[in-house]
């Protein structure tokens, strides 16, 4: 009996001391590895925040998407070596057929028996179903065991390719890549460190007491000045005139001259970020502010202003224009348009080299040099995205030869990107007033609550406000009459703006070819009370390439939408009230067109350029019923749905055929109303 | 006369004084009850929110199984030993036991995992392998009581004791369940050895048994693939050798003092956590100092039995306390080793701490048994109270289970 108690007792000893090299010895190491097999088996990030726009609408949103995945030790642990090949065999064919892979795909992953395998990620609803039916005891006599049904982030963007470039996209892995994705990674992500150590053995997410809700874990969301239905104009105008141009490629951007707030920021070409991976990567160049250009003759605009600032200038001051053609030392610069003597306002509205180059060389190189940066040119604006670029003023890295300031007078020998000039131009139509450009209005956490909020801030002020509202006074000369610009203007409002078709360097020669050009219009309208700031710019249009007929059309189109869109009356037209509105629209509605008495005062300002153009009451709220387009042709559906605050898409040619939504339905502002149209008849 | 009179009869036998039971005995047992309580809820949670959709869903159970065996664990110190001492009632015992392990065999055992170690008894489910323990330590002290000096031969005193126990362990085999067989054995080799066996006699049919297990192990695929894993763990940790190796990996990650009571994390990847891998948790929340604690109450307990099976006043008392003793260390000694991987994974319990309640109320009546043998008894009208060992459980207050009454 003593033999045995001794053998207990050495066994008691035995294990002790065992315990304590366990525990104590390699207490640490055993510690670590368990921290990171908790750690290794994290694979669900936390759901990603929305992109939405300034009125909610989603531009990004992150769905969960059904992956499979298996515990092939749970999966084969019934089978001993006998009769393992027969259910490796069996198991690999059923899953294979359920997921439409190949039986050897699937037999190579759980051969391996481990604890947790991807079989399938990114699964569809019916592959769901079947893996389901496989491990349901009630629905086969011989259940698989170990299979996984988890959900994984997918980001999705319901626009498609609705300002894909500016948005940039996720990869696979929930990381953002590009744009707007890219730069707020850390604000979209959540914070998927905070479930560390939270998962079991089949990685099932087990919260621990504190982060039981979800949401606390969720990326914030943010929200974008961009307004979808003026982004989708602007990206479809661009379009379309990329096309009949013959362009390489092109940018627009729109500007709330007032606060800075981005409302649209077109680039194209462009592509699809739900399948990003189909487009060739400079389709996901966002041109508005990674492309430098000389911007040509919209600099002239700051010239002007410069100079008036400075008093070296007056408005009413007679420039001697040399009949075209000046040398400045060795270079000859020319005239399109020959003239002798022109007020600044009428060589801005004829786009003169020679009196831009003498108002330059006038104020002098170094006040030029300082106006031009005051407007923001030759630096970054500070946008939140990725990659911008500043632009440069002097290129050579010293200040201009009287040559060079002559070219910088008239925008050739310095570079800026579309940002810079739609931000250089709000200044002039914001009363001088440089705006940090907007593009995030506001970020909110994932139980709603606001954690960081952007509102309008004054850079400097870049010329003062009596300056602005003469240069804005003089660029309304530009789309009127003799003015480059004419393309621009359209019906009820006053524009401001000036052309440019710059030419371009050859990158091989470094000198200006004679048949690529940089074609732009920047401008701002109602000229007297600005709302929005376009500019719009195309990259070597082909087919004709001067401004004002290639990219003054793009900015009429996009500038008319938006301020309809955004419920901008027509000049002169005074206070509308309700009831005037109301009364207005149930006259259009009945079919008889207002007398041209008191209830319909934009009829009586001006009168219309078609007489069959109908009476469009404003909408202001925050929602619209859709008329019925059918029966109407393309322009007066797009008058109508930009005045309901809608963005219509047209598809086909003639009169509307179809429209989707129905008439009837009450959606949300920036809603994208399908027009199909068809040959009338 | 009813089954409870049979039982308990009031006025049979020779007038005796009975004293109390072994204080120290009762107070670790039902503190180690207590702890198993705890431990197998913080081992459990999470295995019961996933599976059962309720953290407490074996908490509870495991309660429920503690006050019942503390209510057996009273009885059976109540009930006088030496009224087991008959061979009707032990081959009743020993033959219902062997029945159960039969129907277990035989088709009417739960398959679980691959084994059929339950069987459903009525409402309840119980796991024979547990019964068949004691029943084989009350069958061999009976016989070996009777015997006497013809223990020393070969044929009365070795070979019916090594069938009896053989035939449970052949059925054993047959669940499968390898670890309560050997169990038996050395049961049964331990208390050969205590009553006066042939050493010779002994040695032989170990190398014999020795063999047979190597025959066994080498026969069944699913053993030698575990024993391979076993020995060369660093290659199998995520396939046959991961229970093993989670478990060493819990039992590492204590240090000294442990993560603390409920805050251990590997219950997330160690299956079995609550049932025969707990002491991987106790090692894991509590540290070393906790595993300390635990093997020194054990080797109290142990020491006591074997005290109580010195001071037993007959051979029968003295074998069943000796048996019982056996059988407490020999699983907690592989229990332990099993969680720290020292020898290959067995499926055996730790008394009083694993989850289930057969383990829990077979050993609370073992326990009770050594506390019925502890009691003085002597025919004197004086009793002598059993001497009070308070400086081992302090606080506790074992007053309620030492009857101390006068039987006659």
């Amino acid at each position: 009996m003593g033999v045995l108690c001794g053998l207990m007792g050495l066994g008691c000893g035995l294990l002790v001391s065992s315990a304590h090299k366990l525990q104590v010895d390699d207490g640490q190491a055993w510690r670590e590895m368990a921290e990171a097999q908790r750690q290794r088996r994290l694979h669900v990030a936390p759901k990603r925040g929305t992109v939405h726009d300034r009125n909610g609408v989603s531009l990004a949103v992150s769905i969960e998407v059904p992956s499979i995945s298996a515990d092939a030790f749970e999966m084969l642990r019934a089978y001993d070596a006998r009769t393992f090949p027969d259910a490796l065999r069996r198991i690999s064919g059923q899953v294979a057929k359920a997921l439409n892979m190949s039986p050897d795909e699937v037999s190579a992953k759980i051969r391996q028996k481990r604890r947790f395998t991807w079989l399938k990620r990114r699964v569809s609803a019916e592959e769901v179903e079947a893996i389901r039916a496989l491990g349901d005891p009630k629905k086969t006599a011989n259940p698989i065991r170990g299979l996984q049904i988890e959900g994984e982030g997918r980001r999705y963007y319901p626009n498609r390719d609705l300002a894909g470039p500016l948005l940039g996209f996720v990869a696979p892995d929930g990381e953002g890549k590009d744009g707007l994705e890219l730069q707020l990674e850390e604000e979209l992500r959540g914070h998927a460190e905070e479930v560390k150590g939270l998962r079991d053995r089949s990685g099932r997410l087990l919260f621990a007491e504190g982060v039981s809700n979800e949401k606390a874990l969720a990326g914030h969301s943010v929200y974008l000045s961009l307004d979808q239905g003026i982004q989708y104009i602007a990206e479809q105008e661009l379009a379309s005139a990329i096309r009949t141009y013959e362009a390489t490629g092109g940018s627009v951007v729109v500007v709330e001259p007032a606060t800075g707030e981005l409302l649209a920021m077109a680039s194209s070409p462009h592509f699809n970020p739900n399948d990003y991976s189909q487009s060739p990567p400079e389709a996901r160049r966002n041109r508005a502010i990674h492309d430098r250009f000389e911007p040509g003759s919209t600099m002239k605009v700051f010239t002007v202003a410069a100079a008036l600032a400075a008093r070296t200038l007056t408005p009413t001051q007679q420039i001697y224009c040399e009949k075209g053609s000046m040398a400045i030392d060795n270079v000859i610069i020319h005239d399109t348009h020959v003239s002798e003597w022109l007020t600044p306002t009428q060589l801005l509205a004829v786009s003169s080299n020679i009196g831009a180059a003498k108002i330059g060389i006038e104020l002098g190189e170094s006040k030029l040099y300082e106006a031009f940066r005051r407007f923001g040119f030759g630096e970054s604006t500070g946008l939140p995205l990725p990659g911008e670029a500043g632009g440069v003023l002097r290129s050579r890295g010293r200040p201009w030869v009287q040559v060079e300031t002559a070219a910088a007078s008239f925008g050739q020998g310095v570079s800026s990107t579309t940002l810079q000039l739609a931000m250089a131009i709000s200044a002039i139509a914001n009363g001088g007033k440089l705006m940090e450009p907007i593009l995030v209005k506001r970020i909110v956490d994932g139980q709603g609550n606001l954690v960081r909020e952007y509102t309008p801030r004054v850079r400097r002020e870049a010329v003062p406000p009596h300056v602005a509202r003469t240069v804005s006074e003089m660029l309304v000369a530009v789309t009127e009459g003799e003015g480059t610009g004419i393309e621009a203007a359209f019906h009820g409002f006053k524009v401001a703006g000036k052309t440019a078709t710059a030419q371009k360097a050859d990158p091989a020669t470094g000198r200006y070819t004679q048949d690529r050009f940089t074609s732009s219009f920047i401008g701002f309208v109602p000229a007297d009370r600005p709302r929005v700031a376009v500019v719009v710019v195309l990259d070597e249009p082909m087919l004709t390439h001067a401004g004002g007929a290639v990219a003054a059309p793009v900015f009429r189109r996009v500038a008319e939408f938006a301020l309809r869109y955004m419920g901008v009356k027509p000049e002169g037209s005074g206070d509308v009230s309700l009831a005037d509105v109301g009364r207005a629209a149930s006259a259009a509605a009945s079919g008889s067109a207002p007398a041209a008495s008191a209830p319909a005062p934009w009829r009586t300002v001006a009168p219309p350029v078609s007489p069959e153009l109908p009476v469009i009451p404003v909408n202001d709220g925050p929602s619209a019923r859709l008329p019925d387009f059918v029966g109407m042709p393309a322009r007066d559906a797009l008058r109508t749905a930009a005045a309901l605050g809608v963005a219509p898409s047209v598809l086909g040619s003639g009169v509307v055929a179809r429209q989707e939504p129905v008439a009837g339905a009450t959606v949300p502002r920036g809603t994208v109303v399908r027009l199909f149209l068809e040959p009338p008849g | 006369m009813s089954l409870f009179g049979r039982i308990f009869p009031k006025n049979t036998g020779p007038r005796e004084q009975v004293g109390g039971v072994d204080p120290v005995l009762a107070a670790v047992t039902i503190a180690l009850i207590g702890f198993g309580v705890v431990m197998v809820y913080s081992a459990s949670a999470v295995e019961a929110t996933v599976n059962h959709k309720d953290p407490q869903y074996f908490l509870k159970r495991q309660a429920i199984f503690a006050v019942l065996s503390l209510v057996v664990m009273w009885l059976a110190s109540r009930f006088d030993y030496r009224r087991l001492q008959k061979g009707a009632v032990t081959y009743l015992i020993y033959g219902g036991v062997t029945g159960l392990l039969l129907a277990c065999v035989a088709g009417l055992g739960k398959r679980v995992g691959g084994a059929t170690r339950w069987i459903d008894l009525g409402p309840i489910r119980v796991q024979p392998a547990e019964m068949a323990k004691l029943a084989l330590v009350l069958w061999l002290a009976y016989s070996l009581a009777k015997k006497g000096d013809k223990i020393k031969s070969f044929s009365v005193g070795f070979v019916p004791h090594l069938m009896a126990a053989g035939l449970m362990m052949v059925l054993l085999l047959k669940q499968p369940d390898l670890g309560s067989s050997v169990v038996l054995l050395l049961i049964t080799f331990s208390l050969l050895f205590s009553a006066g066996a042939k050493l010779g006699y002994l040695l032989g049919a170990a190398l014999v048994a020795g063999g047979g297990v190597v025959v066994l192990v080498m026969s069944k695929a699913y053993r030698l693939a575990r024993l391979m894993a076993f020995i060369d763990m660093d290659h199998h940790r995520q396939d046959v050798a991961y229970q093993p190796f989670q478990s060493v990996m819990s039992f590492g990650s204590g240090g000294w003092t442990g993560l603390g009571l409920g805050r251990g994390l590997q219950v997330l990847y160690l299956p079995e956590a609550h049932t025969d891998f707990i002491a991987a948790i106790v090692g894991e929340e509590l540290g070393f100092l906790g595993i300390c604690g635990l093997v020194s109450a054990y080797l109290l307990l142990v020491s006591r039995g074997i005290r109580i099976a010195l001071r037993a006043t007959d051979d029968y008392g003295s074998y069943i306390a000796f048996g019982i003793s056996t059988l407490f260390g020999i699983q907690v000694l592989v229990n332990l080793s099993v969680a720290m991987a020292i020898v290959p994974t067995k499926g055996l319990t730790l008394p009083f701490l694993s989850y289930g309640g057969s383990s829990l109320v077979v050993n609370a009546a073992a326990v009770g048994l050594l506390l019925s043998i502890s009691r003085p008894r002597s025919a004197m009208a004086v009793v002598t109270p059993a001497r009070r060992e308070s400086r081992d459980e302090p606080g506790f207050d074992a007053s309620f289970l030492e009857g101390g009454e006068v039987r006659s």
